[in-house]
């Protein structure tokens, strides 16, 4: 079997039952795509396989022989950050980290097939995808900019808080 | 059969770290021959910017950009030794720890420029990674130099070192409990404000919208502590009405094991979240900083219950608030049993003397 991984073919040498996500990660060690609930419920694992958002977790490694996968690592580069990537770190839409890989990807197929900065709409877009840290707030936004794609990157977002001081501080 | 909707309101407070409790936090920090500073922290950073945090305080407290300052906690061995990133200590706690180092090293960088320059160090400071007499501006040394000299001219390495830690407590009294050292001196406040929509025919709870006003003391990176209190709220929203380890029947064995069964909140669950953020400084914090990591979740839960009392009129006494629960109670309402509400505490609250005692530090004597 092979596959194109990021632009690279590859030839693959797992049995053709094993999963996408274990291809991906065990043998090809590209490690981007996380291995969360492994039963298809949580999102981090999600790659595009021919340009189309799948569960890699729950996808055949031999259902998509000669298909091509990008994961989130063939999105862009540290020093050349897809608009997706760049408004993640713009609007601090990662804690852990975990979920990121899966949100940026969906994300950025969201947004390639011609998807709107609606709150709800990202909402219904993204909602396979669980994040624990971050409330999902920052996560919509950053989506919702990269719409848009009119943000400064060279200082952090204005946050939506209102801060109410008293006393002094020592 | 209907929806009805509700508000409710909770309050609560929450100390930084561990209370007389033996947890320590130690940092070292040196300065490279370029003058990059170089921070060694044992604190972990498991999502919380704790890296960030301890590197805008190391950046702010000697005087250079924060791009200066890289922050290295990548191997056991080589880092000192912190207790870890849980109690809501790692910004109060590790932050001490990395401030005092951080003070430690700018004295050191003074001593440095004072010789090269000939101007006493009282008479120094360093801003924006430049060295500068008070009130001259225009004598200058950048702080880059000053390693430099301190590394091929003076032959040294200059370093600093820090270390935070809340003794344990021996108990001295054992009829008035007081302690021998210091209790916590950095409380967090915090209220959450909840609407539900509540319907009595699925017993299904609905969070409208919440609202949070935390007391950070002071917010060191207003964006991190803002992705902190969002991301509390959800999972406070997940503790009131969804999230269950051990309803499962019969047996511990069928408790939810995946997200099919144990229910995370998700996107489709997020209502309208708004923060506020309060800076009531802390005497022991540093800049004021006050710990809010744990507290985050903790006041949604009760809010969310006082919200379903007042849009259906029971009071719901477990949580989460699941619709099984909501049903029964209502029940329970209608067969005339009724819930009584319970009495809760009645607590006094001085602002005055809240604000008082906390932002003007607290005097303590052992024998007090």
């Amino acid at each position: 079997m092979n596959i194109t991984v990021n632009g690279d073919e590859l030839e693959v040498r797992s049995p053709g039952l094993t999963s996408l996500l274990r291809v991906l990660r065990d043998e090809l060690d590209v490690v981007g795509p996380k291995a969360g609930c492994e039963a298809g419920g949580c999102g981090a694992c999600t790659v595009l396989v021919d340009g189309a958002p799948r569960r890699s977790c729950l996808t055949a490694v031999a259902a998509i022989d000669g298909a091509e996968v990008t994961t989130v690592e063939g999105l862009g580069a540290a020093d050349d950050l897809s608009p997706v990537q760049q408004a993640f770190v713009h609007y601090y839409a990662a804690q852990c980290g975990f979920c990121t890989p899966g949100m940026v990807v969906a994300a950025t197929h969201y947004l390639d097939s011609g998807g709107s900065d609606d709150r709800k709409e990202i909402q219904e877009a993204l909602r396979g995808h669980v994040c624990r840290c971050t409330g999902y707030v920052k996560i919509i936004e950053a989506v919702a900019a990269a719409r848009g794609g009119n943000f400064d990157l060279t200082t952090t977002a204005e946050g939506g808080y209102t801060t109410v001081m008293t006393g002094d501080a020592k | 059969m209907a929806k009805h909707t509700g508000r409710g309101l909770a309050a609560i407070e929450y100390p930084s770290g561990m209370n007389q409790n033996g947890d320590p936090s130690q940092a070292w920090i040196k300065v490279k021959p370029d003058g990059r500073i170089d921070v060694f922290s044992g604190t972990s950073d498991i999502g919380n910017g704790a890296k960030t945090i301890q590197s805008q305080i190391v950046a702010e407290s000697i005087g250079v950009p924060y791009d200066w300052v890289t922050f290295d906690n990548s191997n056991t061995d080589s880092s000192p030794v912190c207790t870890g990133t849980f109690a809501s200590r790692a910004t109060v706690i590790a932050g001490n720890a990395v401030l005092k180092a951080a003070e430690e090293v700018k004295t050191k960088l003074l001593e440095i420029a004072s010789a090269e320059m000939e101007i006493g160090p009282q008479d120094l400071d360093i801003i924006d990674g430049e060295v500068q007499a008070r009130g001259a501006p225009s004598l200058t040394m950048d702080v880059a130099d000053v390693a430099a000299a301190a590394t091929y001219g003076h032959g040294q390495l200059i370093t600093g070192t820090g270390a935070e830690l809340n003794a344990f407590a021996a108990i001295t009294n054992s009829e008035t409990g007081e302690v021998d050292s210091p209790p916590h001196a950095a409380i967090s406040y915090a209220a959450c404000a909840a609407e539900v929509e509540v319907d009595d025919e699925t017993g299904i709870v609905r969070i409208v919208r919440m609202v949070q006003a935390y007391d950070v003391g002071k917010a060191i990176n207003p964006t991190l502590v803002e992705g902190q209190i969002e991301g509390g709220a959800v999972m406070g929203l997940g503790l009131g009405v969804l999230e269950d380890s051990y309803p499962y029947y019969p047996s511990p064995d069928h408790r939810g094991s995946h997200f099919g069964s144990y229910f995370v909140p998700g996107m489709e669950d997020l209502p309208q979240i708004e923060t506020i953020i309060i800076e009531n400084p802390s005497a022991t914090g540093p800049y004021g900083a006050k710990g809010i990591g744990e507290m985050a979740n903790n006041s949604q839960p009760p809010a969310i219950a006082a919200a379903v009392h007042d849009a259906v009129g029971v009071w719901v006494t477990e949580l989460p608030i699941t619709p099984e629960r909501v049903l029964r109670a209502l029940d329970a309402k209608a067969a005339g049993g009724g819930q009584p509400r319970r009495e809760g505490k009645h607590i006094v609250f001085d602002e005055e003397l809240s604000v008082n005692s906390v932002a003007s530090g607290i005097s303590w004597t052992s024998d007090s």
